[in-house]
């Protein structure tokens, strides 16, 4: 008969102190549930808010405009390239690119699809600014056709503009495939082009072309050669920076407050779900604790018992193990119901509060998997050792 | 948990003396502050008188206690630089023990007392503990907790858990002190089967000189 844990178990006080025991293991329980419910929340947050997060490459990108009031109004609220270069050389800034415009008359239709033509104004922005830029949004001297970035909150407005006007509503998929006629009228002439809606932006509210195509046309139809823009996009690490705030409204400018409003919205969640994740894993290190007690108290009210098995010839390692062992399954099970009541408010969350949305798994995320995974064996290494501290104390 | 040492293990003595011990004891002592080696098949007969150091040798050869100047080495090895997992190798295979305090667990039968050691590194069947029992005369106390029996019967349960394993080494510390002289005999008679079978050696402190103790050396500690 191979020798085990239940041979020893009579010599040990295992048995006792009951409550110490099931404090332990129901504290573990919920230590382990919060951390697991924090984490999926975390990613949740993450995976639900990234579609409309500003953020590209870990930056935020927000559209400055001057503030336009009655003591300024009629007057020129160009940024100038002074402008541009003081914003530039702020240290909580890491890019500045002016919103290039059109000095010139844009007049667009859509033919016989949508039978509506209307005067609108053209940008241009540097790539890197642009959070969508397809391969094909360039233009080439002579190149009929030019490619529109298009906002998406435009078609948006525009859809809801449409059936009151007569107008067919469109997706996003048709808008691409319409061809747009462009009429752009200067005092040095007119030129017609072709355009074709190639992506659109979540992030710039405006209708982008190519910026050369925009630099040569205010050249020839209107003799400018320089910067002329209304609004520049900022590049900076928070946009809810204290100091940034502050030097715009220092300068008069005026910042699209809904941008930043929903970074700190995003900030105040994820600080929620950091204080839940340090508050459970404060609660498994406090179970812990307190099962390290009763593991102390185990072996100080088995200690004649403990030293004679030694005296014996019992192995201090052997005796740990089997004694460590002993609460494998106990540990498996604590942190498996965890993950089993984790899984069922994803799957209930996912299911009656957002309605089954594919934006959302129902299953839970591997990382909170991994961490349940990483925390069984954490529990039995740290058993492990403790007792067998404990049994070469003796 | 079975670790398999095969070769016959030897102890020496290389000039132990304890650290407690007055210095006269010592002088007189054909033990301490001696060099000697003890081998295969010998019965060593230690006649020392109370406060000689008797029971504290038995345990220094035991690895116990460490209070002592000078080395015991178990086949060369210095016993000092042990470690309680490298002691429990040695004391499951090569060297076993009755204490003179005995050193049951009073609150587990007399069965489980016995068990717990033979399931260590069984060496015989667990019939032959009943068997063993009812040789000593206490087979009827097999079920019974260990801190309701006398304590002759104890002794005797001492001796039986001593013979559950392997062992090249025997060492007893007045294992007969409480038995009356025809249990004395028999127990004498069951160390020395266990012992011709295992082709080991015993140490057996004691008293006086314990006459069918067929000894090959009697040291006076």
């Amino acid at each position: 008969m191979k020798l085990s844990f239940k041979h020893i178990a009579p010599f040990l006080n295992v048995f006792q102190n009951k409550s110490s025991r099931w404090l332990g293991y129901i504290g573990l329980g919920v230590g382990v549930l919060l951390l697991l419910c924090s984490i999926q929340m975390y990613i949740n947050i993450n995976q639900l808010l990234k579609d409309k997060d500003p953020k590209k490459n870990g930056f935020d990108y927000i559209s400055v405009t001057k503030t336009i009031t009655n003591d300024n109004m009629g007057k020129d609220n160009h940024f100038t390239e002074n402008d541009i270069e003081d914003i530039r050389s702020q240290p909580f800034i890491d890019g500045v690119a002016p919103l290039k415009s059109n000095s010139f008359k844009v007049m667009a239709g859509a033919g016989d699809v949508i039978p509506f033509s209307t005067y609108i104004f053209i940008e241009s922005l540097d790539k890197d600014f642009i959070d969508t830029v397809p391969p094909n949004f360039t233009w080439q001297d002579g190149q009929a056709e030019v490619p529109i970035i298009f906002s998406s909150d435009f078609l948006e407005m525009y859809n809801v503009f449409a059936p009151g006007s007569n107008l067919p509503q469109i997706s996003e998929k048709t808008a691409g495939s319409i061809s747009i006629f462009l009429q752009c009228t200067g005092h040095n002439g007119e030129r017609l082009f072709k355009a074709r809606i190639v992506a659109f932006s979540d992030r710039v509210n405006s209708i982008l072309v190519p910026e050369n195509f925009l630099d040569e046309l205010n050249k020839q139809l209107e003799g400018v050669d320089g910067i002329n823009c209304s609004r520049v996009f900022i590049k900076t690490k928070d946009a809810n920076n204290p100091q940034l705030l502050n030097y715009l409204e220092q300068k008069n400018y005026h910042v699209n407050k809904d941008k930043t409003k929903f970074g700190r919205v995003k900030q105040i969640l994820q600080t929620i779900v950091g204080g839940l994740t340090g508050f459970g894993i404060l609660i498994i290190l406090l179970a812990m604790v307190l099962f390290s007690f009763y593991l102390q108290l185990m072996v100080a009210r088995s200690k004649e018992n403990l030293q004679l098995l030694l005296t014996l010839g019992y192995s201090p390692k052997w005796l740990s193990k089997t004694v460590a062992k002993k609460w494998t399954p106990v540990y498996i099970i604590v942190v498996l119901s965890a993950l089993i009541i984790t899984e069922i408010g994803q799957w209930s969350f996912q299911q009656f509060v957002l309605g089954d949305s594919e934006q959302l798994s129902p299953f839970i995320n591997w990382t909170a998997l991994l961490v349940a995974i990483i925390l069984v064996l954490l529990c039995i290494i740290i058993n492990y050792r403790l007792i067998k501290k404990l049994l070469n104390k003796l | 948990m079975a670790s398999v040492f095969l070769f016959q293990m030897q102890i020496s003595l290389q000039q132990i003396t304890p650290v407690f011990l007055e210095e006269n004891k010592i002088a007189e002592s054909a033990i301490w502050n001696k060099t000697m080696l003890f081998g295969k098949e010998e019965r060593i007969h230690i006649i020392a008188s109370s406060g000689r150091g008797k029971t504290s040798f038995m345990h220094f050869l035991y690895g116990l206690r460490n209070d002592y100047k000078g080395k015991i080495l178990y086949n060369n090895e210095d016993i000092s630089g042990f470690d309680k997992e490298k002691f429990s190798n040695w004391r499951r295979q090569h060297i076993s023990i009755i204490f003179q305090d005995l050193r049951l667990f009073p609150e587990q039968t007399v069965l489980q007392n016995l068990e717990i050691k033979r399931l260590l590194s069984p060496y015989h069947s667990e019939s032959k503990i009943t068997a063993m029992a009812k040789r000593l005369g206490i087979e009827n106390k097999l079920t019974k907790l260990c801190k309701t029996c006398s304590y002759g019967e104890q002794q005797r349960i001492a001796i039986i858990r001593s013979l559950q394993q392997p062992f090249d080494f025997l060492l007893l510390d007045e294992p007969f002190s409480h038995l009356d002289e025809n249990n004395r005999k028999i127990a004498m008679e069951l160390i020395e089967e266990e012992c011709e079978a295992r082709k080991a050696s015993i140490i057996l402190a004691d008293l006086k000189l314990i006459e069918y103790f067929k000894a090959d050396k009697i040291i006076y500690l």
